[in-house]
C-alpha cells in the first residue's frame, strides 16, 4: 500500500502533577496544545461533524497568556441543543469583555466521536481554542435539566479531570454547575465543587475575581491550597460548596438535615437575583452556528421570573420576582442583533411571553419595523387567552397563519384549580374559537398527567377537552387540525409538588391508554405523547439526595448518556445501576413526603418559604387558587419581603399590569445575605 | 431592476466540515450581516435567491465551488462583494465575480467539468506519483473501467472512463498540510455532464482506496491509500493543458507548476 500517512498521534496528556503550567495567570502560562489537528481526520467519520470545529459568527478566541483566568463553559448536551441555550451565552459574552478573563465552550460529543477520541487520547476539548478541559481553571457546567448528570461525569472524564472533587487537587479545575437543576445538586455532590444558585451574570464576575486573585496570590508565593479557594468561594453569595455540607439521616432513612461541617459557611445558600435586567443586555452578540441546531433565531429575554404560580412549573417558582426589560432596551437589541448576526428570525424570550406589561407596544413596534422583510417574530406564550391570538395575529404580519399552542395543562376545571392553572374551560373554548376564527389552521394543546388528586375522570377529561377543540376547528375549515400533546408531570424541587408522589411509567402508560381510547374515532385530532418511562430518571434526579450520586457514577459506568435522548434507550442500564448501588426509586420518586421530613435542597434557598410552599400544597390539595401576585395583593411567598419591590407600574400606558419595574425608580436595592436572614426573611 | 451575478468561491478550512444542506442559511445570512439587496423567493417561507449547481462531499476542500446571487436591486459589484466575502465565515472567500448578461447560459452549462486534486502525504511521493502515472495512462488507454459504488440503497456499477478528460500525477514540494517534504498530486478533470463520477470513483478505478469494489478493468487489488486532502480546484471546460475556468477564461494546468508553487 502506498501513500499511507503516517501514524499520528495526539499530543500527549500531561501526567496530574505536571499539568500546573498551564494554568499560571497571563504569559507565565505553558500553552496547552489544540487538538485540531488531531481531530481532523476523524471529522470524515462522523455525523454533523460542522458542531466540533468552531469558527463561528461572533466566536471569541482569546489569547491564552492574555488571560489570568479562564473558563470552558459546558453544555452536557450536543452543540445542536446545547448552542443556543441563552444562559452560556450571556456568560461567555460577560466573561470574555473582561481583558483579563477569557471563556470558550464545550458540547457533548456524540457518541461516535466519543469513541473515535477514547481510541486515540484526544481529551475532551473547547469549541474555540480546541484546547484541552483539564487546562481551564474553572468547568462551568449548565444543568437545564437533570438529563445531563450522566453527560456532565463523562466530560470530565473525557477531559481528563478527576470525577471525584475529593480526588482534585490544585492543579485541576473547579467544576462549577448553575441553571435550574443546580437548585438541587445533592445527586452530583460528589461530583462537583460548587453549585451556583440563581441568575448568573453577577455571580460569575465574582466567582471570577476569586479564582483570578486567587491565581495571582499563589503566584506570589502564597501559602494558598485548593481548600483555600474553596473556601473563598463559598464566602460569594450564591456559592454552595457541597463538600463544606454534609446530610444527617434518621433512623429510618429520612432525610433530618443537611448542616455545614465547615466553619463560617452559611447555614443555606441563598439565591442570587439580578435585580435590574437592563445593566445585563446580554447576550448582544449572539453565535450565528454554522450547522443545524434546534433554534437558530436572535432571542432576547424579554423579562425574568413569573408570578403566574402554577404549581408544578420549577421555573416559574425558582426566578422569581418578575423583572421586565423596557420596551425600548427590547426594540435595540432585536435591531442591532438581527444586524449583527443576520438571523432571519427573532425570539422574544421569557416564561409566558405574552405576560410583559408592554407586549402589545413591543409587538407593534417590531412588526412595523420588519413589515415587508423576510425577518420574523416569534413569542413563546401559551396562555390561553384571546389576547394571546391577538398578539400572534400582529407578529405572523410577514407569514402564514399555522400552528397556536395553548397550555391548558390539565383537562378538568377540577384539576386546573390543583395545579393553579386558572383557565377555565369556556375560556378555552372561546379562545380556540377566537384562534380558528382569525384564520388560524391548527391549534396544539399541551397536557400533564400524573399530577397530584388526578383521577381518571380528570385524565378523561383530556380526551374529551381535545374532542371539543376538534369539533370547534371543523366548524371553521375542514383542514383545520388539533393536536394534544400529553406529557408525564415530574415533580421538582422548590414548588409546592414538591412533597408529591410521582406516578409510576406503567400508571402513566395506563392513563394514556385511557386517552387514545377515548379520542380513537376523531381521525384529524392527534395525540402527541413523551415516552413515559423518559420521566424515571429525570424524577429521580431531580428530588433525589446524595445517596443517589452512586447511582449516577455506576450507571455511567455502564454507559448511560444523553439519557434524554430516544437514540439512547438508557433506562435499563439505569435499572441495573440503582440495583447495584441500592437505590429505591420507589422510595426517593414514587412516595409521598410529609411537611416534617427534611429535603434535600432545604439548605438552598430559592427565596420561597418552605412554610409558604407547604400551605400552597394544602391549597393545592383543597383545590383552592392562588392569583398572579401581579394583579392581585402579595401573599408572602417569601421572594420579595425585604428586597423593597414595589409591586406597581408597568411601562406601556395601555396595559398598566402591576410588575416588578426595572430601574424606573424605587428603592431596588437587594438587602444582602446577612441582612436577609438577620431579619428572619 | 434585478442583477444576476455569478461567483467562485472557496471552502477552506474549519468550513470544510459544513455540510451542504446548511450552506444556504449560512450564505443568507451573510447576505444580510453585509446588509445587501438579495432577492427573495415568493411564498410563506421565502429564501435568499443563491443557487449552488452542486454539493461538494463534506470534509472537500475547494477554491471551486460557484454560486448564481439574484439581487432585487443593483449593486456595487467590487465593494459590495469584498464586504459580502468579508461577511462570510473563515474560509469561504469569493474569489471572482461575473455580471450575467440577459440571455446567457445557465450556470450549470459554464461548468462543463471539474478539476480535481488528491493530496497524498509525504511518505513514498516518488514511487506513488509513478504507480499512479502508470495507472493513469492504462486508464485514458481504455474504454471502459467499472467499480462498484455501495450505497445503504444498494450496489451501483459505475463505468468512471467516460467521465475523465484528462489526468496527471506529479510530485510536489511544499504542499499544504503539515510536515512538508514532498507529496503526491493527483489532477483529474471530469465531466460533469453524464452519470455522476466523484474522485472517489476514480481513485477506486486507479487502485486506490476510494470505497468501491473494482469491476472490470479496474486493479483488483487495493495498493494506494485514501489521499489526507481532496480539493475541488475549478469548474469549467476541458482544455489542452488543463481546464479552463467558467468565469475568469484562465486555464488552470494540469501539471501544477513546481517552482510557483515552492515559492
Amino acid at each position: 500500500m502506498l501513500g499511507s500517512a503516517p501514524p499520528t498521534s495526539a499530543p500527549a496528556t500531561p501526567a496530574r502533577g505536571a499539568r500546573g503550567g498551564y494554568r499560571r495567570p497571563g504569559t507565565r502560562a505553558q500553552l496547552p496544545p489544540s487538538y485540531y489537528e488531531a481531530l481532523e481526520p476523524l471529522l470524515g467519520t462522523v455525523k454533523k461533524p460542522a458542531q466540533y470545529v468552531g469558527g463561528e459568527h461572533n466566536q471569541q478566541e482569546a489569547d491564552w497568556t492574555a488571560a489570568d483566568s479562564r473558563w470552558l463553559l459546558c453544555y452536557p448536551d450536543t452543540y445542536e441543543v446545547g448552542q443556543p441555550n441563552q444562559g452560556i451565552q450571556i456568560l461567555y459574552e460577560v466573561l470574555n469583555r473582561r481583558p483579563a478573563t477569557l471563556a470558550e465552550r464545550l458540547y457533548a460529543p456524540w457518541v461516535d466521536l466519543e469513541e473515535r477520541m477514547r481510541e486515540r487520547d484526544i481529551p475532551a476539548f473547547s469549541l474555540e481554542g480546541h484546547r484541552p478541559a483539564w487546562a481551564f481553571d474553572v468547568i462551568g457546567v449548565t444543568l437545564p435539566h437533570e438529563l445531563g448528570h450522566t453527560n456532565l461525569l463523562n466530560l470530565l472524564d473525557l477531559g481528563r479531570i478527576p470525577i471525584h472533587a475529593a480526588e482534585r487537587t490544585e492543579e485541576d479545575p473547579i467544576v462549577l454547575v448553575g441553571g435550574h437543576a443546580a437548585y438541587n445538586p445533592e445527586p452530583l455532590a460528589p461530583f462537583i465543587d460548587a453549585a451556583v444558585m440563581g441568575d448568573g451574570e453577577e455571580v460569575a464576575l465574582e466567582v471570577d475575581d476569586v479564582v483570578a486573585a486567587h491565581k495571582r496570590e499563589r503566584e506570589a508565593g502564597g501559602d494558598v491550597d485548593r481548600h483555600t479557594l474553596l473556601r473563598r468561594l463559598a464566602q460569594v453569595e450564591g456559592v454552595y460548596i457541597p463538600s463544606f455540607y454534609a446530610p444527617r439521616y434518621t433512623d429510618d432513612g429520612r432525610l433530618k438535615a443537611t448542616v455545614p461541617i465547615e466553619a463560617g459557611v452559611p447555614p443555606r445558600v441563598p439565591k442570587r437575583t439580578v435585580q435590574d435586567l437592563e445593566q445585563w443586555p446580554f447576550p448582544q452578540k449572539q453565535i450565528v452556528p454554522m450547522t443545524e441546531t434546534v433554534h437558530e433565531r436572535f432571542s432576547v429575554e424579554i423579562f425574568r421570573g413569573c408570578t403566574r404560580g402554577c404549581r408544578f412549573c420549577q421555573a416559574g417558582m425558582i426566578t422569581r420576582p418578575v423583572r421586565e426589560r423596557k420596551p425600548e432596551t427590547i426594540q435595540r437589541l432585536v435591531e442591532e442583533g438581527v444586524k449583527d448576526t443576520g438571523f432571519g428570525e427573532v425570539g422574544l424570550l421569557s416564561l409566558s411571553s405574552a405576560d410583559h406589561s408592554g407586549i402589545g407596544k413591543v409587538a407593534r413596534d417590531l412588526a412595523d419595523e420588519y413589515e415587508g422583510t423576510v425577518t420574523s417574530l416569534s413569542l413563546p406564550s401559551t396562555r390561553v387567552d384571546a389576547f394571546n391570538v391577538t398578539l400572534s395575529n400582529e407578529l405572523s404580519r410577514n407569514g402564514r397563519r399555522t400552528g397556536l399552542t395553548f397550555a391548558p395543562e390539565a383537562g378538568s376545571d377540577r384539576m386546573r384549580a390543583v395545579i393553579n392553572k386558572m383557565v377555565s374551560e369556556q375560556d378555552l373554548l372561546r379562545t380556540t374559537e377566537v384562534a380558528f376564527s382569525e384564520g388560524w389552521r391548527h391549534v396544539k394543546l399541551y397536557f400533564m398527567i400524573g399530577l397530584p388528586t388526578e383521577r381518571e375522570e380528570d385524565v378523561l377529561a383530556i380526551a374529551e377537552l381535545g374532542i371539543k377543540t376538534y369539533e370547534l376547528a371543523r366548524k371553521h375549515g375542514k383542514g383545520n387540525k388539533v393536536t394534544i400533546s400529553v406529557g408525564g408531570f415530574v415533580p421538582k424541587p422548590h414548588t409546592p409538588f414538591q412533597w408529591a408522589a410521582q406516578d409510576s411509567p406503567e400508571e402513566i402508560k395506563r392513563k394514556l391508554a385511557l386517552i387514545r381510547q377515548t379520542i380513537k374515532d376523531h381521525r384529524g385530532l392527534k395525540l402527541r405523547t413523551n415516552d413515559p418511562e423518559e420521566g424515571v430518571i429525570e424524577g429521580l434526579l431531580a428530588r433525589g439526595d446524595r445517596r443517589v450520586a452512586p447511582a449516577v457514577e455506576r450507571a455511567w459506568r455502564l454507559g448511560a448518556r444523553f439519557d434524554g435522548w430516544h437514540e439512547m434507550p438508557t433506562l435499563d442500564t439505569w435499572r441495573r445501576a440503582l440495583a447495584e448501588t441500592g437505590v429505591d426509586l420507589d422510595w426517593f420518586s414514587h412516595r409521598e413526603r410529609d411537611e416534617r421530613e427534611a429535603l434535600p435542597w432545604d439548605h438552598l434557598d430559592s427565596g420561597l418559604e418552605k412554610d409558604w410552599l407547604w400551605e400552597d400544597w394544602q391549597d393545592a390539595l383543597s383545590e383552592k387558587e392562588l392569583d398572579d401576585c401581579r394583579w392581585s395583593p402579595c401573599y408572602d411567598c417569601g421572594v420579595c419581603p425585604g428586597l423593597s419591590i414595589q409591586h406597581d407600574t408597568g411601562y406601556d400606558g395601555g396595559m398598566q399590569l402591576p410588575v416588578v419595574p426595572s430601574g424606573l425608580g424605587g428603592n431596588e436595592q437587594l438587602p444582602v445575605t446577612p441582612e436577609r436572614y438577620a431579619s428572619g426573611a | 431592476m434585478q442583477q444576476r451575478i455569478r461567483i467562485r468561491w472557496t471552502k477552506r478550512g474549519r468550513v470544510r466540515y459544513v455540510s451542504a444542506r446548511d450552506l444556504s442559511s449560512i450564505w443568507e445570512r451573510a447576505l444580510r450581516r453585509a446588509d445587501l439587496p438579495i432577492a427573495y423567493s415568493e411564498g410563506f417561507t421565502p429564501h435568499a435567491k443563491v443557487s449552488f449547481p452542486d454539493a461538494l462531499p463534506v470534509g472537500y476542500d475547494s477554491t471551486g465551488e460557484y454560486a448564481e446571487l439574484t439581487f432585487a436591486a443593483p449593486i456595487v459589484a467590487d465593494r459590495d462583494l469584498a464586504r459580502l466575502s468579508r461577511a462570510l465565515p473563515e474560509g469561504m472567500d469569493i474569489l471572482t465575480y461575473f455580471e450575467v448578461p440577459d440571455g446567457a447560459p445557465k450556470l450549470a452549462r459554464m461548468l462543463r467539468a471539474t478539476m480535481w486534486e488528491l493530496v497524498w502525504p509525504a511518505v513514498d511521493a516518488a514511487e506513488l506519483t509513478d504507480r499512479l502515472t502508470a495507472r493513469g495512462r492504462a486508464l485514458l488507454a481504455a474504454d471502459h473501467i467499472e467499480v462498484i459504488r455501495h450505497r445503504p440503497d444498494g450496489d451501483r456499477t459505475i463505468d468512471v472512463r467516460p467521465a475523465v478528460l484528462t489526468l496527471a500525477a506529479a510530485t510536489r514540494r511544499a504542499a499544504p498540510g503539515p510536515g512538508g517534504g514532498e507529496h503526491t498530486v493527483l489532477r483529474a478533470v471530469l465531466r460533469n455532464d453524464g452519470p455522476t463520477v466523484r474522485p472517489n470513483d476514480l481513485l477506486s478505478a486507479l487502485g486506490g482506496d476510494g470505497g468501491c469494489t473494482p469491476a472490470a478493468g479496474a486493479p483488483r487489488e487495493v495498493d494506494i491509500a485514501a489521499p489526507t486532502r481532496i480539493n475541488r480546484v475549478a469548474q469549467g471546460e476541458v482544455d489542452d493543458g488543463g481546464l479552463r475556468e467558467a468565469l475568469t477564461g484562465e486555464v488552470e494546468a494540469l501539471v501544477p507548476d513546481v517552482d510557483a508553487e515552492a515559492a
